[in-house]
């Protein structure tokens, strides 16, 4: 099990925590447990505000990831680093750690969900093997078994295929072909790249320029991840899904690779120049695009287009990398290091800092709203607001990061001082919130229409990557709902109709074949506690789909769904035998816990790496919940007798 | 305390903006000085409640003209300037200045509400009337031929007393007991709340003004209504709250700050935030009606105020209609000033003129209120297309903005003037709707849906608009509704109060 490292500091601190009598009741006990263990983490949250602009210290002390996915972008960023040359020493042996140490025993590198990954497994095998490790090694011959069990390397995913096609160990025709006419569309077409998710736009057009490239990368051989027929020739994969439509898109596929070797006159160079345009224009404030892999590959299409190591591109976009790196305890229990998503993602911070809320955090929240004008805005008719994705990035909104924002600023008193100027940051987000609302009912987290990519209504095997999730997935069904409850918050009620619209879709998702988890029904569960009557169906049905799913010993499962069920029923008014036992159990949980073991849980992340750890979520989740509960039915009392 | 005579010519019940100025208006029409009015109100002291406090040029001229101007003005009442408009805090506000209603003086007036009542019940005490306070009418005497004749108060200890009249003059606000007994339906429906806070020496962004402040549930208003001695200034900051309290008690305090307060430009939310947390005990509270007009008279009884209909405060018109009815009373008072002592002052024509007036600027002050109110609250979209709409249209010129603030402070009655903005309002929401003001791809289908609510919403105020435009042009000949229908008779009391005066 992955497991970020919390600080030393907190680390220090916890074990003062457990070594010191700790007066009051045992809710307050924990409480202050695990408040004690949050504070080194908003430490470091409030460290990083205020020295967020000097790049200098950030590249001196080894910084932290809140949300680590897997051993993906380290095997990325070691295969990168061929070209970039920019890992030190100790970086690249931190790295070379963990990937080495992550490997399951059945040779395969699991995702956060413990599932054997053909991607992740074919990429740390090829980092490893460039590092030089001993191919022979027991270790690396399973991985490669592995990788042949699961179909080869060509049928791993799109960024697999990328780097087997950078390092000449494919044909660039495995990959699909994206017209680089396709650029010089006005964004409002629909097959615009300017409709495709930023993630996907941050992958996609340093991939037209590295595919047109003539620069390669000089990489190990990877061709025994390769399968091969018995003729030793490879079988190549399939860029369309099986049937009529995807055969034809497949010959259109060739038609369009066959094209670029006609004369097509000033076209592709105009493409190109756009191309690189958006490149040179989506560069953040924190030196990074959108994220770490768009970064990587972002960085990648700059060198090989001709810019030089000491570019200042190149320069801040390698900090923004390594400010993504966290140091992470390995399951044989060493300190590796772990290349992240993001350097610090927005609604962690807020998350974090909710827990125990300064002025001056606030105002440094305040001071990170979004003030310029961003591509969310294409489609989203609001003035610039609400928060980004990680602190520094000045074009792109995050709907979560945001709505995390607005519920820790709600906790602000009125005679604090900055309370009027996180008013009006708050104002502004819930007209930016109101104007991701989709004509569905359904809100969107970075823009609007996000998943509804023309293009990925083609049977393309990759098409996935072009959108941000489903319409109706569990992450754009627990965002609305938390949308939805932090609008009521504000002010507007069920009658009003973009809360109508909401609450429909919300019925409709919860009502479809599968039924949502537990951490989304809480989530509408919190959503209908406020804006439902209580014999309302949607109401009923997700309570009672809360309740039925807690155990014998009062958890829900992990510490952060207990967290999270707690909070619902207590936001529905509840104060019931369940919830104290679900109190219990988390008290007990965090008695165990030693330095914050067991309290990591899972995040949202994106592209192909969906999902993250999060070393603070259940910590954060305990936190708020026991505080509802508290207040609910002053369970001090209560527990104390 | 109990009247001192018998019989009136006029009976007044209650004694707040309304009644004051009708019986002050009465006894200036009375020209010879041999009419006796009196005034009863239920509360000795003043209304518990906050009321109204702001008074439009044309009302404000009302007060000037019937005396009580000066008077209010020592007290601590504020010459104002118009409204300050934001369609959201962060917006530069519309400004609707009085001085661009040439017809109209150019200043109106705001008091707090309970210096209002005092001064006006203390300088009536200069008058021939009789103010009687801490008696309620119970119930209404009628003479043969249905016509009221008398009426019947009580005590708050269960003492009655019973006086005779030519007229009696409900002036007892928006439930009227009056109203009730004398068998008036009414379609009187609760809108909302409004809870009131005083802000001392307030920062507001346009002093001299109303400010109404959108971006909430409801419209926060915000405007000075009290000058102290000492120089500092007492702002009045309303909240419109649902029908359906979200929270109640104490709680609210905390949901104005929560849900309210940060809709309010800086500094003036940090004062605001600060007087709610400050004030001790509940908010000061009020039910939000709208009371589509009665009919405002019958023999004997003329209606005035809030009892003769109401709407939703947000144009402040309420008191300024109260003052028109006191004057429209007093010129109808004056043109009979001569009649014979054994006739009614106001006889069954006056009162039929009054109410032929009455009808023709109230429902013109109703839509109004209910379509902004609507507009300003932006439930649906095409609510909001509206408001989208009234505010590019303020923005379009001065001449737009005059034209609104006309109809708006009650100058303006001409049914053109009236069509001409409603046409005007829908023509901008519809082609608002399809122009984004941020988004620079904005989806087609969002537009639709957008152009499709104004659509709906201007076509179902059709209805309204017609009303309005009926009501200035219905000729006065036809008489009212009430001349043709028989009003509640009741046998048992069919028999004239004896001992008149």
């Amino acid at each position: 099990m992955l497991t970020a490292v919390p600080p030393a500091s907190a680390r220090a601190s916890s074990s003062r925590t457990h070594g010191t009598v700790v007066r009051g009741a045992p809710l307050d006990q924990t409480l202050a447990r695990l408040d004690a263990w949050l504070e080194p983490w908003r430490e470091r949250v409030r460290e990083r505000a205020e020295t967020g602009s000097r790049r200098d210290r950030a590249e001196q002390e080894p910084p932290w990831a809140l949300q680590v996915p897997d051993v993906g972008p380290s095997a990325e960023v070691l295969l990168a680093d061929r070209l970039l040359h920019a890992l030190l020493p100790a970086e690249r042996e931190g790295l070379l750690t963990w990937i080495r140490e992550s490997q399951h025993e059945s040779g395969a590198w699991l995702d956060v969900h413990g599932r054997p990954d053909l991607s992740i497994t074919a990429l740390a095998y090829w980092a490893l093997a460039d590092a030089g490790d001993d191919r022979s090694a027991e270790a690396m011959v399973k991985a490669v078994r592995v990788v042949h069990a699961l179909g080869g390397a060509q049928r791993a995913n799109f960024e697999v295929r990328l780097w087997l096609a950078m390092a000449g160990q494919i044909d660039w025709s495995w990959l699909p072909a994206i017209p680089a006419e396709l650029f010089l569309l006005p964004g409002s077409m629909p097959l615009s790249p300017a409709r495709f998710s930023p993630w996907a736009r941050g992958v996609l057009t340093p991939y037209l320029l590295i595919a047109r490239a003539p620069a390669r990368l000089h990489l190990a051989d990877a061709s025994e991840l390769l399968l091969r027929r018995g003729n030793e020739a490879l079988v190549a994969p399939r860029l369309t899904r099986p049937g009529l439509a995807g055969d034809l898109l497949q010959a259109f596929d060739r038609t369009v690779k066959l094209s670029r070797k006609l004369p097509r006159g000033p076209l592709p160079r105009w493409a190109q120049q756009r191309a690189q345009a958006f490149i040179d224009g989506a560069q953040q404030e924190h030196g990074g695009w959108f994220s770490a892999r768009p970064t990587l590959l972002s960085l990648l299409a700059l060198r090989v287009m001709g810019a030089r190591s000491d570019d200042p591109r190149i320069a801040r976009g390698l900090a923004y990398l390594r400010a993504a790196r966290g140091r992470v305890l390995t399951p044989g229990g060493t300190v590796a290091l772990a290349q992240g998503l993001l350097a610090a993602p927005m609604g962690v911070c807020a998350g974090l800092l909710g827990t125990g809320l300064l002025p001056t955090d606030a105002a440094w929240l305040v001071r990170e709203q979004l003030h310029d004008r961003g591509p969310w805005q294409a489609r989203a008719d609001a003035p610039a607001g609400g928060w980004p994705l990680e602190p520094g990035a000045r074009a792109h909104l995050d709907l979560a990061a945001t709505l995390a924002v607005l519920e820790t600023l709600a906790q602000l008193r009125p005679e604090d001082a900055g309370a009027p100027a996180a008013w009006s940051a708050a104002r502004r987000a819930s007209a930016v919130l109101l104007a991701m609302q989709e004509g569905s009912g359904a809100f969107a987290r970075f823009e609007r229409g996000e998943t509804e990519v023309f293009m990925q209504r083609l049977p393309w095997t990759d098409g996935d990557l072009l959108a941000y999730g489903r319409d109706g997935d569990a992450t754009h069904v627990q965002l609305t709902a938390d949308a939805l409850t932090r609008l009521c918050a504000v002010g507007l009620r069920a009658e009003d109709d973009r809360v109508a619209r909401g609450i429909a879709w919300l019925r409709q998702a919860a009502t479809r074949r599968d039924p949502p988890g537990l951490s989304t029904s809480c989530a509408i569960a919190r959503a209908a506690a406020v804006l439902l009557p209580e014999s309302d169906d949607l109401r009923v049905q997700t309570e009672r789909r809360i309740r039925n799913r807690q155990r014998d010993d009062g958890s829900f499962g992990s510490l952060l769904d207990t967290a999270l069920a707690l909070r619902a029923l207590v936001e529905l008014g509840h104060t019931c035998v369940q919830t104290q036992r679900a109190v219990r159990h988390i008290m007990g949980a965090v008695e165990q816990a030693d330095a914050g073991l067991g309290l990591q849980a899972f995040g949202g992340g994106f592209g192909l790496s969906p999902d993250t750890v999060d070393p603070t979520a259940a910590a954060r989740h305990c936190v708020a919940a026991l505080r509802a509960y508290a207040v609910a039915a002053s369970a001090v009392t209560e527990l104390r007798a | 305390m109990k009247p001192t005579g018998a019989h009136y010519d006029v009976v007044i019940v209650g004694a707040g903006l309304a009644g004051c100025a009708v019986a002050r208006a009465l006894t200036r029409a009375d020209t010879t000085a041999r009419r006796r009015i009196l005034v009863v109100d239920r509360y000795p002291g003043v209304h518990p409640r906050f009321s109204g406090e702001w008074i439009h040029p044309r009302g404000a001229a009302v007060l000037d003209a019937l005396g009580f101007g000066d008077a209010l003005r020592a007290a601590g009442a504020i010459d104002v300037d118009g409204f300050a408009v934001f369609e959201h805090a962060d917006a530069t506000p519309v400004e609707l200045p009085y001085a661009d209603v040439t017809t109209e003086v150019p200043q109106g007036l705001s008091v707090h509400h309970k210096v209002l009542v005092r001064t006006m019940r203390r300088a009536l005490a200069d008058d021939r009337i009789e103010l009687v306070e801490g008696l309620a009418a119970c119930e209404l005497r009628r003479d043969g031929d249905g016509r009221i004749c008398g009426v019947v108060f009580e005590d708050g200890e269960g003492h009655t007393c019973e006086v005779a009249c030519d007229v009696l003059i409900a002036a007892d606000g928006k439930g009227s007991t009056v109203r009730k007994l004398a068998g008036i339906a009414d379609r009187r429906d609760t809108v909302g709340f409004t809870a009131g806070v005083e802000v001392v020496d307030a920062t507001l962004p346009v002093p001299g003004h109303a400010h109404v402040m959108l971006g909430a549930w409801g419209p926060v208003l915000a405007y000075p209504i009290l000058r102290r001695a000492d120089g500092s200034i007492v702002t009045r900051v309303t909240f419109d709250l649902p029908k359906d309290l979200p929270v109640k008690g104490e709680a609210i305090k905390q949901y104005l700050l929560r849900a309210f307060v940060p809709f309010i430009p800086a500094p003036l939310s940090g004062q605001v935030a600060a007087a709610i947390v400050a004030r001790r005990g509940p908010l000061e509270m009020a039910p939000t009606v709208d009371l589509p007009a009665p009919p405002a008279v019958q023999p004997g009884l003329a209606l005035v105020g809030d009892a003769a209909g109401c709407s939703h405060p947000i144009t402040a018109s309420g008191m300024t209609m109260c003052l028109r009815d006191a004057e429209t009373l007093g010129e109808q008072a004056r043109r009979r000033a001569d009649a014979p002592m054994g006739e009614p002052w106001l006889d069954d024509e006056s009162l039929h003129r009054y109410c032929v007036e009455h009808d023709r600027y109230v429902p013109t002050r109703q839509a109004l209120a209910t379509a902004i109110y609507e507009a300003f609250r932006g439930e649906t979209e095409g609510a909001r297309a509206i408001r989208r709409a009234l505010f590019d249209y303020w923005h379009s010129g001065a001449t737009a903005r005059r034209r609104s603030m006309s109809l708006l402070s009650c100058a303006e009655r001409r049914p053109s003037v009236f069509l001409s903005e409603y046409l005007r309002a829908a023509g901008h929401a519809l082609g608002g709707s399809f122009v984004p003001r941020h988004a620079w791809h904005f989806p087609v289908a969002d537009r639709m849906r957008q152009a499709r609510g104004a659509a709906s919403l201007a076509r179902d105020k059709l209805g309204l608009v017609a009303n309005v435009v009926w009501a200035q042009l219905r000729p006065g000949w036809l008489r009212h509704s009430w001349a043709r229908l028989p009003w509640p008779r009741r046998p048992d009391e069919t028999e004239p109060i004896a001992g008149r005066d």
